[in-house]
């Protein structure tokens, strides 16, 4: 995989020409370039100037928003990364979510279609990934996509269920079994009923979004270009939409979404043009007062390489910095330059993940280093380590066999098991404390052993297994308040006592003085 | 004889001390446990938690959710409640301690996995979002107005009153007229 993506990218970059954008300052920039400079942005942002994007920290937020985009942009780049650790702990996070309740989300289809994009990404299979609790493989597509509605409306969250849901499903042109709840046909048919008379697709019913009509095109641009076949009505939809996008279009270059002019809503539009195979630098509809798309992209852009969300100020909050580097802004922004950069090179639209990226899975090799990695664990272990063990194990598990395969096989294997304990734990001790310890006032002595219970298993764990527990200040509260209790019993009791004994005196004081008395 | 006085004292000093409470504090013990009194100097805010807007979309509401176990029948799941403002705290400290204080449900995506980088809160009392058609969710007001930005980067001052509402239209049945779904 690595060494595949490495190829690829010296060969991009050997075709890749220079973009003529009609800004001086710009002139430069190439998509790549912009890229580059939102990845080095990002390594500083997560506290790795010098390593991957995807270090440890970042990994531990794989399967989320905010630890998914990044990696699919990468990817489509052909950027070099860590996407055999990320595609481990993605597969331990998914498989751990498929044993609760709403799996990975109860009503949000949209959180398996990134998932699915992400999976493909990194070089893994979503129709087979991780295995459920009773030892079936995990089918993000069938349960994310097209029996999706066995759970949930497909369309619960509204109309973006469906578009993400197509993309996802013709990410390589998967197909759909007969039975299913949901088809290509059903999706389609949504997705287009749902279009606004002015061309848009809203959130909500009355004013079209330039974010969600530019996702609807990406969505529909396989059926546009006759790649998939071609349809008529679709072509129809699209033509209109790319209508209302080009009048919305400011004279930046820019969109305005929800009352506010940012990078994201461009990004978007970008996306979907470049998805069309419509070169969005030099088609008329999208050149506003001789300003791109690009151009209306890259005023965003920070010193730092990174960018930023908007510009617009709100007096009212001394915290939001508008102009300054964003997540968000950064990942779309990212999304953006790949899409562009495949359409100047020749390769398949950004969400089109056929053959280049998927493959089967290459065996690994367990090097030196990730032998001695295993022998450096720390002991007792903590979840810290969580990243670092879930990647060496699943790579051990898919390398070659020799000698010491099975003695690193089972050191790690329960290394995961002690890991998966502490974090039992962390959950438990963490809904004993939500449980037991509030509202404050009720706290009584009664409650000492339990106090006392929390404060040792808090005590017990690591400096680092700490921070997670929430309420920390409450456990020293608790504490503070049961000894100051307890310190008053004890001085009470003592107290009575001196009032007895002092008592006990002076009364016999007393009558031996009345006795002693003729 | 003046032994038994200083003795009758001594008792009656002891009986004093019982009556009033034999709370036994170092300073740093008291400032702990005080923390969150209220006091006639002390900087306060207020916070509600309602979910009234979902009557009116009651049909678009998850059947598992249709019972007053988690829509209280009035849709308030906490009155407005006084809570001592702490120097530097955000929307979010606010609402996760009156939470935790009134054992409320809630559940929410931490700050480093959320593209915002702020804590988006995705449920309360069961209630998440999406729960009631495709435009509900949690948002917040302050003092009357739709802040632009996540609960946990918005710093409270002295005397601010804060609303958690469930909407059933992004925020426009409570009066806001830009909140965006912008994740995918």
């Amino acid at each position: 995989m690595t060494e595949r993506l490495t190829a690829g990218l010296l060969c991009l970059f050997l075709l890749l020409s220079p973009l003529s954008v009609p800004a001086t300052a710009e002139e430069a920039d190439t998509p790549l370039s912009v890229a580059q400079g939102i990845v080095e942005w990002k390594k500083k942002d997560s506290g790795s100037p010098d390593g991957w994007l995807m270090n440890d920290a970042f990994l531990e937020t794989a399967g989320s928003t905010a630890g998914d985009w990044y990696p699919i942009g990468l990817s489509r780049l052909g950027i070099d990364d860590r996407y055999e650790d990320y595609l481990a702990v993605l597969e331990d996070r998914v498989e751990a979510r498929y044993r609760q309740p709403g799996r990975l989300s109860a009503a949000k289809a949209t959180e398996w279609h990134r998932i699915i994009l992400a999976v493909l990404a990194a070089g893994g299979d979503p129709t087979a990934f991780g295995t459920d609790e009773n030892g079936q493989p995990i089918n993000l597509l069938a349960d994310g996509v097209y029996d999706r509605g066995k759970a949930s409306p497909l369309g619960r969250q509204g109309i973006n269920g469906m578009i993400w849901g197509l993309i996802a499903l013709d990410s390589m042109r998967y197909e759909v079994p007969e039975n299913a709840c949901d088809t290509r046909e059903s999706i389609l048919a949504e997705i287009l009923s749902a279009q606004l008379p002015n061309g848009g697709w809203a959130m909500n019913g009355n004013g079209a979004d330039p974010d969600l009509t530019a996702m609807a095109i990406q969505a529909l641009a396989p059926y546009y270009k006759g790649e998939l076949d071609t349809r008529a009505d679709v072509r129809e939809a699209v033509d209109k939409a790319l209508g209302f996008l080009s009048a919305s279009q400011l004279p930046t270059g820019g969109f305005m979404s929800w009352g506010t002019e940012n990078v994201e809503s461009t990004d978007q539009v970008l996306i979907a043009l470049c998805c069309l195979g419509i070169d969005p630098l030099r088609d008329a509809r999208f050149i506003k007062e001789g300003h791109t798309l690009l151009w209306g992209i890259l005023r965003y852009r920070q010193p730092d390489g990174g960018f930023a969300h908007s510009f617009s100020y709100d007096p009212q909050n001394p915290n939001a910095k508008p102009s300054q580097s964003n997540s968000m802004a950064g990942e779309q922004t990212l999304l953006a330059m790949a899409a562009l950069y495949r359409l100047e090179n020749g390769l398949s639209s950004l969400y089109d993940f056929r053959p280049e990226e998927a493959g089967a899975p290459i065996s690994a090799v367990f090097s030196e280093s990730d032998r001695q990695a295993v022998d450096t664990l720390p002991d007792p272990l903590t979840t810290e380590q969580y990243v670092t063990v879930t990647a060496l194990l699943d790579k051990l598990t898919r390398s070659a066999d020799f000698a010491e395969k099975a003695a690193y096989l089972q050191k790690l294997m329960a290394a995961k098991a002690q890991i998966a304990e502490i974090q039992a734990e962390i959950d438990s001790l963490n809904a004993v404390i939500r449980d037991k310890l509030y509202p404050f006032e009720s706290i009584s002595l009664w409650e000492k052993r339990t106090v006392d219970e929390i404060v040792k298993r808090y005590n017990a764990l690591s400096e680092y297994d700490r921070a997670k527990i929430d309420g920390r200040e409450d456990i020293l509260k608790a504490k503070a308040q049961i000894d100051s209790l307890l310190r008053g019993v004890i001085l009470s009791a003592i107290l009575l006592l001196t009032a007895a004994v002092t008592a006990f005196f002076l009364i016999r004081r007393v009558r031996n003085r009345k006795e002693g008395a003729p | 004889m003046k032994k038994n006085i200083l003795a009758v004292c001594g008792i009656a000093l002891i009986l004093a001390i019982l009556i009033n409470g034999t709370q036994v504090q170092s300073v740093s013990e008291y400032y702990l446990t005080h923390i969150d009194d209220l006091t006639p100097e002390s900087e306060r805010v207020t916070i509600s938690i309602r979910c009234d807007a979902i009557f009116p979309h009651y049909d678009e509401l998850d059947p598992a959710l249709r019972s007053e176990e988690f829509l209280p029948p009035d849709g308030v799941i906490l009155p407005p409640t006084e809570y001592r403002l702490r120097e530097g705290d955000t929307v979010f400290d606010i609402l996760n301690r009156a939470v935790r204080q009134n054992h409320i449900q809630m559940e929410f995506q931490g700050a480093e996995e959320s593209p915002f980088g702020s804590v988006y809160i995705k449920g309360i009392h069961y209630l998440y979002e999406f729960s009631c058609g495709p435009l509900s969710g949690w948002v917040y007001r302050v003092d009357g107005a739709f802040p632009h930005y996540g609960c946990s980067r918005y710093t409270l001052r002295d005397g601010q009153v804060i609303e958690w509402l469930y909407t059933c239209d992004l925020g426009q049945d409570a009066g806001a007229k830009w909140i965006g779904g912008r994740e995918n």
